[in-house]
């Protein structure tokens, strides 16, 4: 049996980023255990959901390495939560595994490339060729309209709560990627369609929804899809789950899905 | 005609008409209520004190302009202006911007390049946007039209009761039901949780925007509105004393994980998620029916700007 420790799973993910760790992210931090409990084997998720900490475990792993926060606050703010009978019950399942958190955030996004978007342009079958620069995240498909783009992206994602603005007509071929909370702008002249995450609806650095249904009515194409938070990012902790394997190969490595939280009425 | 009007303005305070009231002077220009004294009123009237830091203000227009009518929204989308341009009215009352960001300017807001944050390049000299054909065809078609916009957020929603939570009780049938006093939660005659969603989904007129977490066949009996935009706290703070909440947007990362790790560890708790704009659409409808008693002179009417969302049906 591995004596592997958390510290040392950290340690050469830190090592082999590319580049150098940045000391001062809150996110990328240990949010339950620490460095010395020993690793059984290693799952990564998106939200490190309850579900996902039990799939884990029932998967033999008892190290997290998930991409947003496990307290439902950016910041993993325990204090904001600690009242709520939901905080104690996770806490004492954790506590009751030994579980080890470690997030992964924003050196996954400061790398080269963003496991993040590799994942979500493979499931949704961007080919590279399409890309007009490399992590551009811009890519010029075969001209398609915004309804059959949008039922491509449910079907490739299983992505039951995705939203659409825009004239389901509207003709788009020039699309820009954007994942988690990083929307990019619709306003671009070199874009017809957004696919992304998730996006404040109003008062933003730039309205999405709203400009879209205004350039709807001066007939100008644009469109926006919304994947959801979750369904954006889900897919390139895979990625991140093979690129950990091959840096620590004592131990098992998985992606333990959150899954998309919502569901939608007919 | 507006530029002799502004003459004459400029005139008036010349010759020692200064010391009347800006207000006063505005109406007797416009032969009619001015926006600016509609605003006064408002300001007058909605029962909270005006903050210095606010999003609420004039986004569009001449305030000194003459109103021919008012139409409330909860956005001011280029389809409700040129539906109210329609019923002859020209002051516009929004809850949300008119010009596509909190900035709520005519213009596009400055972008850094997009990526440009994870990057540690210094940041390149800030040069003024293109012309944007969506931001430039709706600020023609206001100016056209002789329209004026005023947004009011802040304060409608500081009001108690809250009319943004008033109005979604209301629409979902719920305020012979709703307790005195706190109508952010309220107890609802027992249903199913996509029972429920349905009567939401129709009552609302929602299309694709709906989104839901918790278990379909939960019985719901308490109700907790969260109307537009909240934190993580919000939810916290009402959650434990309702079987589910009903929200316009949260953040996925806070409220949605929140509720699902509540229903995943065995909580019998739900999420509704209607929109922002859909949840705060009937305070603003209650909004058009303030504004008449304030401005009896001239009509008031709400005009819905709709679920933005659709969702395709596989």
């Amino acid at each position: 049996m591995s004596t592997l420790t958390a510290g040392e799973v950290v340690s050469r993910i830190k090592t082999n980023l590319g580049f150098p760790w940045r000391d001062q992210t809150y996110r990328d931090t240990f949010k339950f255990g620490g460095p010395d409990t020993v690793v059984t084997g290693i799952a990564t998720t998106m939200f490190c959901s309850y579900g996902a900490i039990q799939r884990a475990v029932e998967a033999g792993c008892n190290m997290i390495v998930p991409h947003e926060d496990t307290y439902w606050n950016d910041r993993d703010d325990q204090s904001i939560v600690s009242g709520d009978p939901a905080y104690k019950l996770k806490v004492d399942f954790m506590r009751q595994h030994n579980i080890i958190i470690f997030r992964m955030h924003d050196h996954m996004h400061a790398r080269k490339p963003d496991f993040i978007y590799v994942g979500l342009a493979r499931a949704l079958g961007l080919d590279s060729k399409w890309e007009t620069a490399p992590q551009s995240h811009h890519f010029n498909l075969p001209e398609t309209t915004l309804a059959d783009l949008a039922v491509h992206c449910q079907r490739q994602l299983d992505d039951r709560a995705l939203r659409v603005v825009g004239d389901p007509n509207a003709k788009v071929s020039r699309l820009q990627l954007g994942v988690g909370y990083a929307t990019p702008s619709i306003n671009g002249p070199d874009v017809d369609v957004v696919v992304s995450g998730e996006q404040q609806e109003a008062d933003g650095f730039l309205d999405s929804p709203a400009y879209v249904l205004d350039a709807m009515t001066l007939g100008i194409p644009k469109g926006w899809i919304m994947l959801g938070h979750n369904v954006s990012e889900e897919q390139g902790m895979l990625e991140m789950a093979n690129w950990i394997r091959s840096i620590v190969p004592e131990v098992h490595v998985q992606l333990v899905r959150s899954g998309e939280p919502f569901w939608a009425p007919k | 005609m507006q530029k002799i009007a502004r003459r004459k303005f400029i005139a008036l305070t010349a010759t020692g008409v200064a010391a009347t009231p800006l207000v006063a002077r505005a109406r007797w220009i416009g032969g009619r209520v001015t926006a600016l004294e509609v605003v006064e009123r408002i300001k007058k009237n909605i029962g909270v004190e005006w903050k210095p830091e606010t999003v609420d203000g004039f986004k569009a227009g001449d305030p000194s302009s003459g109103v021919t009518g008012i139409v409330t929204t909860a956005l001011a989308s280029l389809d409700v202006l040129g539906r109210a341009v329609k019923t002859g009215a020209n002051l516009i009352i929004t809850s949300e911007p008119t010009f596509f960001s909190r900035a709520d300017t005519p213009t596009p807001p400055v972008r850094r390049p997009f990526g440009a944050r994870a990057s540690s390049a210094p940041a390149e000299p800030s040069v003024p946007p293109p012309p944007d054909p969506v931001f430039t065809g709706k600020d023609d078609f206001i100016k056209e039209h002789g329209m004026i916009i005023f947004r009011l957020s802040d304060h409608w929603s500081l009001r108690t009761p809250n009319p943004l939570a008033q109005g979604l009780a209301d629409s979902l049938g719920w305020s012979k039901v709703a307790g005195e006093g706190d109508l952010k939660t309220m107890t609802i005659p027992e249903a199913s949780l996509d029972a429920l969603v349905v009567h939401v989904k129709k009552s609302l007129n929602s299309r694709g925007g709906l989104r839901i977490v918790g278990d379909p066949a939960l019985r719901i009996r308490t109700i907790g509105i969260l109307p537009g935009s909240t934190p993580i706290q919000a939810s916290i703070a009402m959650l434990p004393r309702v079987d589910a909440l009903i929200a316009g947007e949260v953040r996925e990362w806070e409220s949605v994980e929140y509720v699902r790790d509540s229903v995943a560890l065995g909580e019998k708790k739900a999420l509704i998620l209607v929109g922002r704009i859909v949840s705060e659409e009937p305070g603003m409808r209650a909004c058009s029916d303030w504004m008449k008693t304030i401005v009896p002179e001239v009509s008031s009417s709400w005009i819905s700007a709709g679920d933005p969302y659709w969702r395709p049906t596989q």
